[in-house]
Formats: structure tokens, C-alpha cells, sequence
């Protein structure tokens, strides 16, 4: 395919901060007609961001974004979409009230105060594109009643009647079967075949890899490489962010003889997020004193696992804990038994000092034993100790997953539940929080829950491995026999 | 002379602002809910603290101490019958809980109102008060409940203050108010938090509205406005900030202070609303308010 | 309710009764039904905004007054009445524009809240400046529509009929879609290229021009334009409460709510003040219990599984 020679889409030195925090530092790429751009990253790595200041909802604090050599940076997001960028988000976003041809025919209208009735070939034209997504035999239903695949058509839709220069696609093919991950594959190729430019976001280069031409990739805020989908994915730095670099392990040897009781029985339990699956018939166990790690990609499921152990979402099968079903118990209740949870987000107090959120921690236990474990933890984590009359919000992100970690702690769980403790953190941090772990694993009797995409930091102090894709359990096993089987090829 | 009067005078008057304000943004802040019953529950407090003191001759403590209970009951019955069944409809989209609670405590604050009038009739009434006497400070004649009156809200506020910072409850509340999904996580039951609030709320507003009674008198005419003037310093103060409420409370009670005794007494409600209009286009978060 | 597929038979069923309430009912009744007609335009107006451009109003009756006393005041100064009511709707979009113009700027409780603010503010005006506007008694006005009870329905039924027509007309049409969109979700209305400002800010004129417009035909009805019969914050409630009796987003539940609360306010009448405490007992029990409203249960869409 002949491609033109100006870029339908030219950004240059973007930048957004949010506060102290970087999000998005001098990012620069150009997509031509008929070019699909993969912007490649894990969670927290700001290509959201990007989408976003493309789009016009977020305004840039530096950069140009330039649409077939017209400056957009800072214009209002209506205006951006009139001037030709389409957008197709990552959750669904349909009027509920209305019915599905209602809303195709909302993206065919123009922007007037006065126009009461839509110019007649409107009407044909929404049903045109109905037919070409698939959506003609749903025309005049309701999107509460529609499954979570057409609500993904309904998106595309939109964005195919708009008819934009520049379409922005946020991760297309998440919660879909492969027969509609191929449908919308051709979707998307058809905005390339009809010569516009189409900037690809996701987190897994892998699921994208057949259909872009030139590939991204960013990691806290940053571009750390660029390419074919195959040179990014052998690319030294994709990988070591991605799996933290070479795989080591460390069986504990005291473990192999004991076997244990399975202390926590999850049963093939599934979840829906409205018409989304999260998770299906996902099952496994973890014995007393156990170490086991869950690993998978942003969007496999393992904050969802673990919000379904913590009571934090309705879910089918069972779950359980201790000789009792988890059923029907509240998020405080499972906390209160053991069970604690150190969540992605991390959910500090942010006003509150260091202090003060440990104490909240320790305020089931008597006060004897509340200021034990206090001075414990303060020792496993020497900065803290440093830190304790600081706010909460003020600390870097390292230390603030520490602090987590310990007001976890500071509950004296039976099973601690970490989950992606490592997201957005630098490799010195990485270190400091793997030693801590390892002598919680050789100190303490502790059982501990670990969900991460990091495989390096994942694997060192796992006693058995699960490995979670597209909402279920695709392989589980020892730690040797996973970095023998999947090392490799998991990226 | 006329100095010293408005500096006592607006210090009473805005510490009963404070206090009546200071349960109704601790509501906001940590359940999220704007209680537009607010006033109501002040009348309720006032006028049945009023009849037991008076009809029954309890005198005016133990007006005050039935008042104060009648406040919190009315509390209870605000949470329990409208304000948590909204909060738990299923049929009621999470967007339009706001609304929705924001008419449901209106329509209440309404019947409330109406219920008062029906019982009591829309006459003002005037609590007796508590101590009796003048006391000369500088030149300036003060009656001795006024001083009364200012120093219980600030014993209340700062029994209120010692609460939060200095107890374990408090920190739980202060927790709440931030992040209530990591107090849950911390294996706090979140609707055991919000039933403490709702007592310390009918506390604090059941005190305000006996207070008020007795400081200015109430009638069943008055809820709307107590509302509205609560929400205002609330507002100025910014949403969920005791501190900003505090703040607020003083500024918009020495405003209309100012503007009764140096401008015309009719024109006392002004102020606050010019004060908040300024606010609202310049800075609508408020003087503290964080978000 | 398969009675219900069918609207157009009802509605040409109640405009017939509606037409022809003077050959069979009596003088009082017909004095009701006028001025629940003329509720029943302020409420649709609410839900315009409130169903369809998602934004609580909670001072109305700021627009409503407004419209009420420029025309009093015009026809005080020996304007006729239809130069008055032109004033008047036009003051009330102008005062709607400058409320809502910083308003709009606000998320969450603040633009329900400034609005409220507006109305105490005229509230005061209106108090302070008693000499002009009559104060907390209302102010006279010399002119009337009409004094025969039969005329005066049918001004406030035409009046009724052609604003629902004009409103739910806008309702259904692509600016009502495209305010639906704005209402629901506004950074996907804007993503689709829709200036979401604009179209929120138009919502806003056409509630206060017919806002202002009935409250002033209200005023030339009463002979009086008052605190009680146009600006008070119980003017509001019911508003509030017919509109999300009726069904919220309907536009013409706004009607049935409005009728059911003016009547019941009459039936109720021997209960005294105690009337308006069943009227929001009721309506409290409606919102928890029934949040879509009566037209907004009897009309949900078949295909919700």
C-alpha cells in the first residue's frame, strides 16, 4: 500500500504531569494513512495518558499534536472529534436509555442547536454501518440487554460513523473469544484499508502483534523502544520491564516433605463485570505456610481473583477459607479472619501520616501486641521508621507499597494477598521489596497470595506457580518447571 | 463601645453557626450525604426541648437534655427511613443517588417542617434560659447565657476535636472520610462508622438546635433557613472540612453581625450569599475544602 | 399493559376531555385544573432540564419569579399583558444565562447548590425591596387574562398543550437525543463531537423561557404575583416531587404529577397544613420505593430482560 508522505497524526515532546507525578515525558510518534501504530505498555506506563491528550480530554503541559498539519494540542475534545480523531474506548460507553441504532445514529449528527430532525439518509447510513459491525438483527434493542461483544461492535460502530482521519482503538480485544477478536481485527484493518491512520493501545504486545505495522513501547511515561512487533518483543529493556529480566528461584527446601492443609479452596469460580467475564471456573489453593504466586498480564484477572476472595465482588462457584465458605461474608469480615489484602491501588490514607495508617492497621489487636508488631515491621522496613510522621501521599511510590505492605501486616494475617506490588516501581525498589518478602517467607509462618506480571520478582520465593490468561487457569506447577516450560515464550 | 458589642455578639452568634454546621459537614465528609433535613432536625431538638421545659416544667436543663436526645432519635429516623434505603435501592442508578438523596432528605425536612407547624403552630418560642443575669464585660451588658451559650459550642467542638484526632474511633472516622474502601480492607465495617456518625451528627445538631432556642427562640417557619445557612458556611468553608467550617461560620457570623448593627437588620442574610457567590465563581472548592 | 403500546388513542382521549372540561365541570374544579395546568408547564420544563441535561435545578422558582415579577412589574408601569409576558420570559432566559453560564462550570452538588443560591438571593431582593415588589404580601397587578373561570382554563390548557407539544417534540428529537447524550455521559458526547457547554446552556434557555413564561401567565391568573404563589422554596418541592412522581425523563409525566399534586393538595384540603405532610410522605415513599415515577413504571421499555 502506497503510503502518504505527511503524517495523518504527529506528535512531538508531550508531556503531562499530574502533580509531583510524571506521566507522560516527551513521547513522540507519527502514523500515516494506512498505518497502524501499536502503543505498547504495562499498567501506570501513561499510553492511556497519551490517548487522552490526543484526544483532547487531558490538556498537554508541553508537546504538539498535530492532525494532517493542523495543531490540536489544547483544543476542546468536541473539536478534536469535528476536526477528524475518533476514539474508541476501553469500557463500553453506550446511552443506556437509547436503543442501538439510536446511538449510531447520535455519532452520525452534526453539532447543532437547531437541526429537530436528522437529514434523511442518516437514518439508512446508521443501519448501513449496523449491518457492516454485525449489529443489524440488535437494531432496536436496548444496550443493558446486550451481550458484552456487541457492546464492543456498538463502539466500533461509533467510531465507523464518525469517519475520522485518526481513530484511537484502547485495548480492543480485551474480554473477547477469538472469533471476534478476528471480526474486529477487520474491522480495525478497515480503517487502514480506507487510507486513515489508526493508533493501537494496549498493554500485550503479543495480542496485537498480527495486525499493526510499527510497534511503541512505553514504561513510566517513557518510550523504551520502537519497531516491528518482533524487534520490540526481543527488544533487552521490553523484556526486562515486562519480566524483570532473567528468572532465578529459590524452592524452599523444608516445604516438599510437609504438604500442608489447604488453608484457602477456591472452586470453580466466575465472575462478570456486567456482561464481561473476568474470570471462569478458576480454581486453586493455597496450603498453610505456602507461598504461591499468580502470574498474568494486566487484564488476566488476578485483581478480580483476589477481590473475590476479599468479599469485594459477587461471584459463582465457592470460595473456602478455614472450614467456611467465604460466601456470604463481608470485605470487613474476611479481613477481620485473616485474610488481608494489599490491593494494586494500595488504598492509603493519604492526609494520614505513616504512623497513623499503621496504627490503623494494628487496631484489632490488643495494645501490647499492636506496639510488637509495630516495632517488627519498623525493622523490616527501615525507611518507614524514618518516615513516621509523614503524610501517607508524601512518600515515592516505592516506599508507599512498603507502607502497605506493612499496615497489611500490621494485622497479623493469616494470609496476606499482594496484589502487583511491583507496578511502577524502579529496579532498586524491586530489590529491597524482594529481600523484605524473603524474610517474611523465612521468618514467619505467614501464607502469602502473590499476583504479578512481573515474572522475575514473581518466581524467586514461589513454593507452586499458577499461571492466569484471559480470565482462567492455563498452567500451574513449580517454579523450575515454569521457568523450564514458559520463560521464554510468555511475552 | 459599639465595637466591643459586635465582637461578643458575633462571637456567640458564629459560634452557634460553627456548631451547627461542624455535623453537618462531618455528614458529607464521611458519608457523603448532604442532609437537607438539617434544619428540621435543629426544630425538632428545639421545640420539643422547649415543651418539656416548659409544659412539663423540667426547666431548662432538662429541656435541654430531652432536646438533645429528640435531636439524635430524629437523627436515627432520618438514616434508617430515608437516607439508607436510597443508599441501598437497587432500582436507584449509582449517578442519581445524590439526587436522589438530596430530594428525599428535602421532602423529609418538608414534612418535618409541616409536622412541627401542625403541633406546635409557627409561633416563635424562646427556650428559657439556662442562667440568668447580665454581666457587664468592659461597659458592654452581655447576657450570661449568651456567654454560656458560646462556651458550650466550643466545649462541644472541642470534645468533637479530641474525639477525632485523639481517639481510635476518631482516626477511623478521619480514615473513613479519605478512603473508605482501604478502611474496609483494614477489616472496619463500614456501616457500624456510619452509625457512629449519624449519633455524633444528631448530637451536635440536637445541641445546636436547643442552643439556638434558647439564644434566639425557633419556630417551625425557621427550618428551611437553618438549612440553607448551614449549607452555606458548610460550602464556604469547602465540603467536608470541620476546620473550613469553622472558618466560615465566624466569617459569615460577624458579617451579618457587622451588617445588622452598622447597616440595617433587614439586609443580615446578604452578606453570606454575596460571600458565597464570590466563592463559588472564584474558588469553589472553598477556604479548606480539599477536592 | 399491552393498553399502553398505542399512545396516540390516550392522548387524544385526554385532549378531548381536557377540551371540553367547561361543559362538565364545575367552577371550582376548572380552578384547579388551571392552575395545575401551569404547574404542569413548570414541571416539564424541570425535567427538560433534569431528565435530559442531567442537571439538578434546585431554584426554579427563580426563573419562575423572575418571568412573574418583570411582568408585574411592566404591567404595573401600564404595559399590556402580552408586551409583559414577553418581558418577562425574555428577563427569565436572561437571568437563566447568567446563572447558568458559571453554574455549568461546577460538578457535582455545587450547581444544585448555586442555584438554590439564586433564589434566596431573589428571595431577599424581593423582601428588602418591598417598597417595588410588595414584599412577603406579593405585589397586585391591574391587568388579568380573564375573569370568567371557563376562559381562564382554556388559556392555561392551550398554553399547557403547546408547550407539551414543543417540549416533548424537542425531547424526541436529535437536539433531545444529542442533550441525552450530554445529560448521561459528557465526555462521550464530546468525544463524538458534541460542545457539551452549548447544548447544556440551550437546555437551560428553553426551561427558563418557559419557566418565566407561566409564571407570568400565572401572575395575569391570580391578579397577584407573590413569594407564595411564584419564588418559595415549597413551589420547588413540588415541582421536584411532581416530576419524579410522574416519571423523570418523560417530559409529559411532569403533567400527571403536577395534576396529582394540585389535586390532592384540593381533596386534602380538610387536613389543613397536614395536606402538604401526606403529599411528601407520599412522595417520599415514591422515590424510594418507585424511583421511575408512575408514567416512567407503566411505559418501561419491554425488551429490559
Amino acid at each position: 500500500m502506497m503510503l502518504d508522505a505527511t503524517p495523518l497524526l504527529d506528535v512531538a515532546g508531550l508531556t503531562k504531569r499530574f502533580g509531583g507525578l510524571v506521566a507522560v515525558r516527551e513521547i513522540g510518534f507519527a502514523v500515516r494513512g494506512g498505518e497502524i501504530l501499536g502503543l505498547i505498555g504495562p499498567n501506570g506506563s501513561g499510553k492511556s495518558t497519551v490517548m487522552k491528550l490526543v484526544m483532547g480530554i487531558e490538556r498537554p503541559d508541553a508537546g504538539s499534536v498535530k492532525l494532517a498539519g493542523t495543531e490540536i494540542a489544547g483544543w476542546p475534545t468536541h473539536r478534536i472529534a469535528r476536526e477528524g480523531v475518533g476514539i474508541v474506548f476501553q469500557h463500553s460507553r453506550p446511552l443506556h436509555r437509547q436503543t442501538v441504532l439510536e446511538n449510531i445514529k447520535l455519532a452520525l449528527l452534526p453539532d447543532s442547536l437547531f437541526r429537530l430532525a436528522a437529514e434523511p439518509h442518516v437514518e439508512e447510513r446508521a443501519r448501513e454501518i449496523a449491518d457492516r459491525v454485525g449489529l443489524g438483527a440488535v437494531l432496536h434493542r436496548r444496550p443493558p440487554t446486550l451481550p458484552f461483544a456487541d457492546l464492543r461492535r456498538l463502539e466500533m460502530a461509533k467510531a465507523l460513523a464518525r469517519n475520522p482521519k485518526v481513530v484511537l482503538v484502547d485495548e480492543p480485544f480485551a474480554g473477547l473469544t477469538s472469533a471476534e477478536v478476528a471480526d474486529f481485527s477487520q474491522l480495525i484493518d478497515g480503517f487502514r484499508q480506507a487510507g486513515h491512520a489508526v493508533l493501537l493501545v494496549d498493554h500485550n504486545v503479543k495480542s496485537v502483534a498480527a495486525l499493526v505495522d510499527r510497534v511503541l513501547a512505553m514504561y513510566l511515561g517513557q518510550r523504551i523502544a520502537e519497531g516491528t512487533a518482533d524487534e520490540v518483543m526481543r527488544d533487552e529493556t521490553v523484556r526486562r520491564v515486562y519480566l524483570g529480566g532473567r528468572i532465578e528461584t529459590h524452592p524452599r527446601k523444608e516445604l516438599d516433605a510437609k504438604g500442608g492443609e489447604a488453608l484457602l479452596e477456591v472452586r470453580g469460580v466466575d465472575v462478570f463485570y456486567g456482561k464481561a467475564r473476568a474470570l471462569q471456573e478458576v480454581s486453586l489453593h493455597v496450603n498453610a505456610g505456602e507461598f504461591v504466586s499468580v502470574v498474568g498480564l494486566n487484564g488476566a484477572g488476578k485483581t478480580t481473583l483476589f477481590n473475590a476472595i476479599s468479599g469485594l465482588v459477587p461471584f459463582g462457584g465457592d470460595i473456602h477459607w478455614a472450614g467456611g465458605s467465604l460466601r456470604h461474608r463481608t470485605p470487613a469480615w474476611i479481613a477481620r479472619n485473616g485474610i488481608v489484602q494489599c490491593p494494586e491501588t494500595r488504598e492509603l490514607f493519604g492526609d494520614l501520616s505513616v504512623r497513623e495508617n499503621l496504627d490503623l492497621g494494628g487496631q484489632h489487636l490488643s495494645r501490647p501486641d499492636r506496639e510488637a508488631q509495630l516495632a517488627w515491621l519498623l525493622e523490616l522496613f527501615p525507611i518507614l521508621n524514618e518516615r513516621q510522621r509523614q503524610p501517607a501521599a508524601t512518600l515515592s511510590g516505592g516506599e508507599q507499597q512498603m507502607l502497605a505492605i506493612a499496615r497489611a501486616l500490621m494485622m497479623r494475617p493469616k494470609l496476606l494477598i499482594l496484589d502487583e506490588p511491583t507496578l511502577g516501581l524502579a529496579p532498586v525498589i524491586l530489590e529491597q521489596l524482594s529481600k523484605a518478602l524473603g524474610r517474611l517467607r523465612e521468618t514467619t509462618p505467614i501464607t502469602v497470595l502473590l499476583g504479578e506480571q512481573n515474572v522475575t520478582f514473581a518466581l524467586p520465593h514461589a513454593d507452586r506457580v499458577y499461571v492466569l490468561e484471559h480470565a482462567r487457569i492455563v498452567w500451574q506447577g513449580d517454579p523450575v518447571r515454569f521457568a523450564a516450560e514458559m520463560g521464554t515464550g510468555y511475552l | 463601645m459599639r465595637g466591643l458589642q459586635i465582637l461578643i455578639d458575633g462571637f456567640a452568634i458564629s459560634s452557634l453557626y460553627g456548631l451547627g454546621a461542624v455535623g453537618f459537614t462531618l455528614m458529607f465528609g464521611v458519608c457523603g450525604v448532604l442532609n437537607l433535613a438539617h434544619g428540621g432536625i435543629m426544630l425538632i431538638a428545639a421545640l420539643l426541648g422547649w415543651w418539656i421545659a416548659a409544659d412539663y416544667g423540667a426547666g431548662p436543663y432538662g429541656g435541654a437534655a430531652v432536646g438533645i436526645a429528640a435531636g439524635l432519635t430524629a437523627s436515627y429516623i432520618t438514616y434508617f427511613i430515608v437516607v439508607r434505603p436510597i443508599q441501598r435501592s437497587r432500582s436507584i442508578p449509582r449517578e442519581e443517588e445524590e439526587i436522589f438523596l438530596l430530594t428525599g432528605t428535602l421532602l423529609w425536612g418538608v414534612m418535618i417542617q409541616v409536622g412541627m407547624d401542625y403541633l406546635f403552630s409557627n409561633n416563635p418560642v424562646t427556650m428559657q434560659p439556662m442562667v440568668s443575669g447580665i454581666i457587664d464585660i468592659f461597659g458592654v451588658r452581655t447576657p450570661r447565657n449568651e456567654i454560656l451559650i458560646a462556651a458550650t459550642c466550643w466545649a462541644a467542638i472541642g470534645l468533637l476535636w479530641m474525639l477525632v484526632n485523639k481517639t481510635q474511633m476518631g482516626k477511623q472516622l478521619l480514615a473513613a472520610s479519605i478512603n473508605p474502601r482501604g478502611l474496609t480492607l483494614l477489616g472496619f465495617e463500614l456501616s457500624r462508622i456510619y452509625l457512629i456518625v449519624w449519633t455524633i451528627y444528631g448530637l451536635l445538631t440536637g445541641l445546636a438546635g436547643v442552643l439556638l432556642a434558647s439564644f434566639f427562640g425557633i419556630s417551625s417557619d425557621n427550618a428551611g433557613n437553618l438549612t440553607a445557612s448551614a449549607f452555606t458556611i458548610v460550602i464556604l468553608g469547602g465540603l467536608g472540612s470541620v476546620p473550613g467550617s469553622l472558618l466560615a461560620a465566624y466569617v459569615v457570623g460577624y458579617a451579618e453581625t457587622l451588617t445588622a448593627y452598622l447597616v440595617n437588620p433587614t439586609l443580615r442574610p446578604i452578606p453570606a450569599l454575596l460571600i458565597l457567590v464570590l466563592v463559588l465563581y472564584i474558588r469553589p472548592r472553598g477556604f479548606l475544602g480539599r477536592r | 399493559m399491552s393498553l399502553l403500546r398505542h399512545r396516540a388513542p390516550w392522548i387524544v382521549l385526554l385532549l378531548i376531555a381536557g377540551a371540553s372540561a367547561p361543559g362538565w365541570m364545575g367552577a371550582y374544579f376548572l380552578g384547579v385544573f388551571t392552575t395545575a395546568y401551569y404547574f404542569g408547564v413548570f414541571a416539564m420544563s424541570w425535567d427538560l432540564l433534569f431528565g435530559f441535561a442531567g442537571e439538578v435545578n434546585f431554584g426554579p422558582t427563580f426563573l419562575i419569579g423572575v418571568g412573574a415579577y418583570t411582568a408585574g412589574l411592566m404591567n404595573n408601569a401600564g404595559i399590556g399583558i402580552p408586551l409583559c409576558l414577553l418581558g418577562g420570559s425574555a428577563t427569565a432566559v436572561v437571568g437563566g444565562l447568567l446563572l447558568a453560564l458559571p453554574a455549568l462550570r461546577l460538578r457535582g452538588p455545587y450547581f444544585g447548590l448555586v442555584t438554590l443560591v439564586a433564589v434566596l438571593l431573589l428571595l431577599d431582593f424581593i423582601v428588602i425591596f418591598a417598597g417595588v415588589t410588595g414584599g412577603e404580601i406579593g405585589m397586585m397587578v391591574p391587568d388579568v387574562l380573564s375573569v370568567s373561570a371557563t376562559i381562564n382554563y382554556w388559556y392555561a390548557f392551550g398554553f399547557l398543550v403547546i408547550s407539551a407539544f414543543i417540549l416533548y417534540g424537542l425531547s424526541v428529537s436529535s437536539v433531545g437525543l444529542i442533550l441525552q447524550a450530554t445529560g448521561q455521559d459528557r465526555i462521550e458526547a464530546a468525544a463524538l463531537g458534541f460542545n457539551v457547554t452549548k447544548h447544556k446552556l440551550a437546555a437551560f434557555c428553553i426551561s427558563a423561557l418557559f419557566s418565566g413564561l407561566a409564571g407570568g401567565l400565572l401572575t395575569f391568573y391570580g391578579g397577584l404575583a407573590s413569594v407564595d404563589t411564584v419564588v418559595s422554596l415549597s413551589i420547588t418541592v413540588q415541582i421536584v416531587i411532581a416530576v419524579v412522581f410522574g416519571g423523570r425523563r418523560t417530559i409529559l409525566g411532569a403533567i400527571l404529577g403536577s395534576i396529582f399534586l394540585i389535586l390532592a393538595g384540593e381533596l386534602l384540603r380538610p387536613l389543613g397544613q397536614l395536606n402538604t405532610f401526606v403529599v411528601s410522605a407520599v412522595a417520599l415513599a415514591v422515590i424510594i420505593f418507585f424511583p421511575d415515577g408512575a408514567l416512567g413504571w407503566l411505559l418501561r421499555p419491554r425488551d429490559q430482560a
